[in-house]
């Protein structure tokens, strides 16, 4: 937090929720935060800047959003599980097709998946889910990827 | 409800109380007189841990089971006992396979239905990305000498229509059998699962499913089914319940989860028995001793943080939850143990291989700055499955894969050896037993041990 450079806040009401998606540009990130019932609170930190949307039901996903425009990674807390066909867009596919060596899951609580271009880590109880996802070739170089969280 | 069978309790009382005095009055008072002391209600369910139904191929490791007794609503005759009932401090809500309920088919369970006569259903779809999809019915739920009547529990399967895909806001991985339906033995590894999780409430959705707003939310669990529509998103205030929050004895509060200490090696498949006992501080068996410390839940349901190695992690990112339903002491990861020696096992990615058994201390800090350190240690996985043996205290594995998603999941193997008092929230629902004094600030419920 020590990098912080700026913050915007804006706010916009829609209708239809969607979210922005993991590998495109940041214009997806306001695509997303003019359909869904979502504050867009950004903050600018040294190599990338943050997305945070959050809704009245208290569901709070963050996107992360690289120099070149690009969003390597994605973190989510939310009440109910997020969309991920709509949140990590074609990368949903490695979800689809993670091997089971790529792939752990716990009996109904939760699952990782590790893939040579795609991480990915769901947990949490009812009411509670939370969660990230990136791509580590899109994460800027000096940047961790721990900072998706 | 609740109300109602407290004033009948009352009522049994008071008859009891003048019977007694007649009774007294007219025979001069004797030893007869120990006949009428009513009994404390039974409140301990035996739980045995193993592989349960499936065995040792498939099956869980550290599986806690209980037999749980579902009968027609408001029947104390027309009942089925049902075992290998998983106990799950990680949810709330009975919930039972279709196909195990046979002598007490779910067509004899009491329908639940909105305006247009349509029945409940559920969706739940979990973090492994597996989903339960069954209707809400009314059941009688006994447990040891309590009774819960008329709560509604999920039944597994047994519906025409397919799991909306609303609910299934996570792609199902490939890797889960049936499609990730759980409405099978050989999928839920159970006959069922009984949630008593502290989780601040006794019901699974709470208002979040009560709000119209979240009618569009992928994700939403609960739904209506009208006959030749899509099943369709739906409030409801009658959601799958903690039976113990509706208990009509005073054992209402919570539970205990008692294990007996094993071998660093493991036991074998059912050898380890324990105790799953109702309500805190309402019997003499169940007292909120001095000797423990409360560790008051956040509104997420965590303990808010835990401490290992100067590094905090805190709730709700890197949450700390202990689950009764998680096969390991799940925590942190390999890359950020690998400077103990911690590995993962190079034919099951996911657990801890270390070389040397490891000892770790984690300090907890409770939502009100109670703490306490836990300690714990994690052996070789491979070497724990090599034994054959079904119960560990020392298997380990990763939650995440790195700072920014680990968590503390302390499954079974924390269980061992200890009593672990489970809370629910003080006042979530009428007519529950308020908690002892020691935990009386914690809001959204606690652990105590």
């Amino acid at each position: 937090m020590k990098n912080i450079l700026g913050v915007v806040l804006i706010m916009t009401l829609g209708t239809v929720p969607a979210w922005a998606v993991l590998g495109q540009y940041e214009s997806s990130v306001s695509v997303d935060q003019q359909t869904l019932r979502s504050e867009d609170h950004v903050q600018a930190f040294q190599g990338y800047k943050v997305h945070q949307l959050t809704t009245p039901n208290g569901t709070m996903i963050r996107e992360y959003v690289s120099p070149q425009g690009l969003v390597f990674g994605v973190a989510w807390q939310a009440p109910f599980m997020p969309d991920m066909k709509q949140l990590l867009g074609s990368y949903v596919t490695n979800l689809q097709t993670a091997s089971r060596t790529q792939t752990q899951t716990r009996h109904l609580r939760g699952i990782i998946v590790r893939t040579n271009d795609f991480v990915f880590v769901s947990s949490g109880q009812m009411r509670h889910w939370r969660g990230n996802a990136y791509v580590p070739s899109l994460v800027p170089s000096n940047v961790s990827v721990e900072v998706v969280r | 409800m609740t109300l109602k069978n407290g004033s009948k309790a009352t009522l049994a009382c008071f008859l009891a109380v003048i019977t007694a005095l007649i009774f007294l009055e007219c025979c001069g008072g004797s030893s007869s007189t120990s006949s009428i002391i009513t009994p404390a209600t039974s409140n301990t369910a035996s739980v045995t841990v193993g592989f349960g139904a499936l065995g040792p191929s498939g099956g869980y490791v550290n599986g806690i089971w209980t037999t749980v007794t579902v009968c027609e609503p408001n029947s104390t005759t027309s009942c089925q006992t049902i075992d290998n009932v998983l106990v799950d401090t990680g949810s709330a809500g009975l919930r039972i396979l279709n196909s195990a309920l046979t002598t007490v088919p779910a067509s004899s369970l009491g329908a639940v239905t909105d305006s247009n006569g349509d029945q409940l259903q559920e969706c739940v779809q979990y973090g492994d990305t597996s989903y339960t999809w069954g209707p809400i019915l009314l059941a009688n739920v006994e447990l040891a000498g309590e009774t819960a009547s008329s709560v509604p529990i999920q039944v597994i399967g047994g519906n025409s229509a397919a799991a909306p895909s609303q609910c299934l806001s996570m792609p199902v991985s490939p890797n889960l059998p049936n499609g990730g339906n759980d409405d099978t033995v050989a999928t839920l590894g159970a006959n069922g699962i009984l949630g008593v999780g502290a989780f601040g409430y006794p019901y699974d959705c709470g208002s979040y499913c009560t709000d119209t707003s979240n009618l569009t939310q992928p994700g939403f669990l609960y739904y209506v089914c009208p006959t030749g529509q899509a099943c369709s998103a739906t409030t409801s205030s009658t959601q799958a319940t903690n039976p113990v929050a509706a208990f009509s004895s005073s054992d209402n509060n919570g539970v205990l989860v008692t294990l007996p200490s094993i071998p660093a090696t493991g036991a074998a498949d059912a050898t380890v028995t324990g105790s799953l006992i109702f309500g805190i501080g309402t019997q003499s068996n169940n007292a909120l001793v001095s000797t423990v410390t409360v560790y008051a839940l956040d509104e997420y349901g965590n303990i808010p943080s835990f401490t290992y190695s100067g590094v905090s992690y805190s709730s709700p990112t890197n949450y700390s939850v202990l689950d009764t339903g998680s096969e390991a002491l799940e925590f942190l990861d390999a890359s950020t143990l690998s400077p103990v020696g911690i590995v993962e096992c190079a034919d099951a990615p996911g657990y801890y291989c270390p070389s040397n058994t490891i000892a770790f201390t984690v300090t907890a800090t409770g939502a009100t700055s109670t703490s306490g350190t836990i300690a714990f240690s994690i052996m070789n996985a491979d070497t724990l499955f090599a034994t054959s043996n079904a119960a560990f205290n020392d298997l380990g594995g990763d939650s995440g894969t790195g700072p920014a998603n680990d968590f503390f999941d302390f499954g079974l193997p924390f269980f061992f050896g200890r009593t672990v008092y489970v809370g629910m929230t003080p006042g979530a629902f009428s007519g529950e037993t308020a908690p002892p004094s020691a935990a009386s600030s914690a809001t959204y419920g606690y652990y105590a041990f």
